[in-house]
């Protein structure tokens, strides 16, 4: 127990010390006591803010701690939730029915994972050809879907839908408790904290560790006994089992998902948010997921159509300018540090790393 | 016979013409300058933009693609100059970089022109051999593939610019050192590779809809071409590898469809370079270890 506490604590991450977890604390219980001042339609905003951050965690881990980078992480959110669409709503009148889709989406975003990634990362491919391939895969399987209109695609009594997308997928259902409004807001905060502390134990632990030797320095960490290939592979399904987390809230949120889920412009999303944060902070790729899901829909429910160039301008800033990312600079600037009422003690900060 | 094996060859042609169009100025910028343009398909689309503007004015459809070419050369020097040579050496970063270009031209394409540009039609009309007719603009396209194919070994073997560009390519402190400004040869190669695709966006104009996401079709064939390509070796990568995905494009598509085409480009890329991991152009350096590049 007092190991895991170390790790959580441990200095892969912005912030540390007491000061700074009562800070989560009192966060954490901010948004535990949300809805009791919060419309359903504001909670469920919310959550939708918040339903991303496992995928863009996932990402912050891949690329920011290991140094690949993925385009197609949005192909593992949607097979998440295509599979969560057809298991649960086959099986929706079992009392089991809804859990067995989750766990069935999760394992099918792991498993395809783990395929895809064999391929490119058994290969031993130049840096570039991961992220073009896992974008096309995402094309692929996001044209794939939009060709799928018609009864005859159909998964028992699911029908895949073309364009418009399956509709009426049914909320999570586990006991006696259905997760709608306040009830999957709950789940929603709470999946969310869950991911972030299980993956800053990872990060600070030994296989997090690994994974920086290996951004570090390929062949040196090759030479000191670990498999790389093996060690890619493994970061790779875990931060898609992470996008796919975020594909099974995603489709409870709203009970449909269409294609462009999947699509050329929603696979930039998490790049976005990740680059934008800083890639090797998991506590600042949260934030700016949770900020830029605000910003992009704050602008496009105002029916403002430049959503996408502001923040494609702002990702090309960020890498112009602060290639850190934004939060990550703010967190690791002296004169800011000097401020906070805790101490970081992260480690020297290393602008441009991991490219 | 002759008619069916007539039919079956233009279609490996056309083919093969789409994917070395789609990648060609992809693959030019990859192998010189280690850079992925991820806004390849915009550039392709600001093409077809710049050639249906020009051929609604009345400039004849041929002069149109040669001002696409310098139109988006231009844009790319200038792309350059202001973002791209910040990222040298920096893979991601330019991979991500030229993303975010990606999504503000095709979308700031839709805000300022709308969702659609006037068509271009397609020139030339139509041949029959037996029961199957071939389009001539096609079988033009297959041709003005082999001479830029041709052009392009032509500037980088016998001018001074291509001799400079690979050394450039080879070792670029050691050009540098011998007085070459590899800053400028990145610039007109950036200007080189963007105007390719300008060119190739406005010669596949006629057979697709002018439109700001058209550049999304390009992504796929382009950047898998690219892969199974590699950057050993730009000209005969993009010929070599145009070549062996149409053979494998062509039958599937014809059996399946379009998409299973395109799907089974995919798969072989993921096979290829499980054996080839540098891809194809590597093949010819391994088998000529002292003449390669």
């Amino acid at each position: 127990m007092m190991r895991l506490l170390r790790l959580l604590n441990g200095p892969h991450d912005l912030g540390q010390g007491r000061a700074f977890w009562s800070g989560m604390a009192l966060l954490a219980a901010a948004f535990l006591a949300y809805p009791a001042i919060a419309s359903s339609f504001a909670a469920s905003n919310v959550a939708y803010y918040l339903l991303n951050i496992p995928m863009a965690l996932g990402l912050s881990l891949l690329w920011g701690y290991g140094g690949v980078l993925s385009f197609g992480q949005v192909a593992f959110y949607g097979i998440a939730g295509y599979t969560y669409g057809i298991v649960a709503g086959n099986f929706q009148d079992f009392a089991w029915g809804t859990a067995a889709g989750a766990v069935a989406a999760l394992l099918a975003a792991g498993l395809s994972a783990a395929a895809f990634g064999y391929f490119v990362f058994y290969a031993r491919v130049a840096a570039w050809i991961v992220p073009i391939l896992t974008l096309v895969l995402a094309l692929l399987l996001s044209t794939f879907l939009g060709l799928t209109a018609g009864y005859q695609w159909r998964v028992g009594g699911i029908q895949l839908g073309g364009y418009n997308g399956m509709t009426g997928i049914p909320a999570l259902q586990i006991g006696g408790v259905t997760f709608q409004d306040y009830a999957f807001f709950y789940l929603v905060a709470v999946v969310v904290a869950a991911c972030y502390i299980a993956l800053r134990v990872w990060v600070n632990a030994h296989r997090g560790q690994v994974l920086m030797a290996i951004r570090e320095d390929v062949l040196r960490t090759e030479l000191l006994g670990y498999d790389v290939r093996l060690e890619q592979l493994r970061a790779f399904v875990l931060a898609s089992v992470l996008a796919g987390v975020s594909g099974l809230l995603y489709v409870q949120w709203g009970n449909y998902i269409t294609p462009s889920a999947i699509g050329l412009q929603q696979a930039a999303l998490p790049v976005i948010w990740v680059a934008v944060g800083g890639r090797d902070s998991l506590l600042a790729v949260a934030i700016s997921t949770f900020l830029l899901n605000q910003l992009s829909y704050v602008l496009s429910s105002s029916g403002n159509q430049s959503a996408l160039v502001i923040v494609g301008g702002l990702l090309v800033a960020v890498m112009m300018f602060a290639p850190e990312g934004i939060i990550v600079g703010l967190g690791r600037a002296r004169w800011l540090r000097a401020l906070a009422p805790w101490r970081s003690a992260v480690g020297p900060g290393r602008p441009g790393h991991g490219e | 016979m002759l008619p069916e094996l007539t039919s079956v060859l233009y279609q490996f042609g056309t083919n093969a013409a789409f994917l070395l169009l789609s990648a060609l100025g992809l693959i030019v910028i990859l192998g010189m300058m280690n850079i992925i343009n991820l806004a390849h398909g915009e550039f392709m689309m600001l093409g077809a933009y710049a050639a249906s503007f020009a051929v609604h004015r009345g400039i004849p459809f041929p002069l149109a693609i040669i001002a696409a070419f310098f139109a988006t050369g231009l844009f790319g020097i200038v792309l350059e100059r202001l973002v791209i040579r910040r990222f040298y050496g920096r893979e991601l970063g330019a991979l991500v970089t030229t993303w975010g270009i990606s999504l503000i031209l095709a979308q700031g394409a839709l805000l300022l022109f709308g969702p659609y540009m006037p068509p271009i039609p397609i020139p030339g009309g139509a041949v029959s051999v037996g029961v199957y007719s071939f389009s001539v603009y096609w079988l033009i396209l297959i041709g003005i593939c082999v001479v830029l194919v041709a052009g392009l070994t032509l500037v980088y073997r016998a001018t001074p610019f291509g001799l400079q560009a690979r050394a450039t390519m080879q070792n670029p402190t050691i050009a540098r050192s011998l007085g070459i400004r590899t800053g400028r040869i990145y610039m007109l190669t950036f200007g080189l590779g963007a105007g390719l695709a300008g060119l190739s966006g406005a010669l596949l104009a006629p057979t697709t809809s002018i439109a700001p996401y058209m550049g999304q079709q390009f992504v796929a064939p382009a950047f898998i071409t690219v892969v199974v390509g590699g950057g050993a070796n730009v000209i005969a990568g993009a010929v070599g590898s145009s070549t062996f995905l149409s053979l494998i494009e062509t039958p599937v598509s014809l059996a399946l469809g379009t998409f299973y085409g395109t799907m089974a480009l995919l798969v072989m890329a993921l096979l290829i370079i499980r054996v080839l991991p540098a891809g194809i152009s590597s093949l010819g350096a391994r088998l000529r270890p002292a003449i390669a590049r």
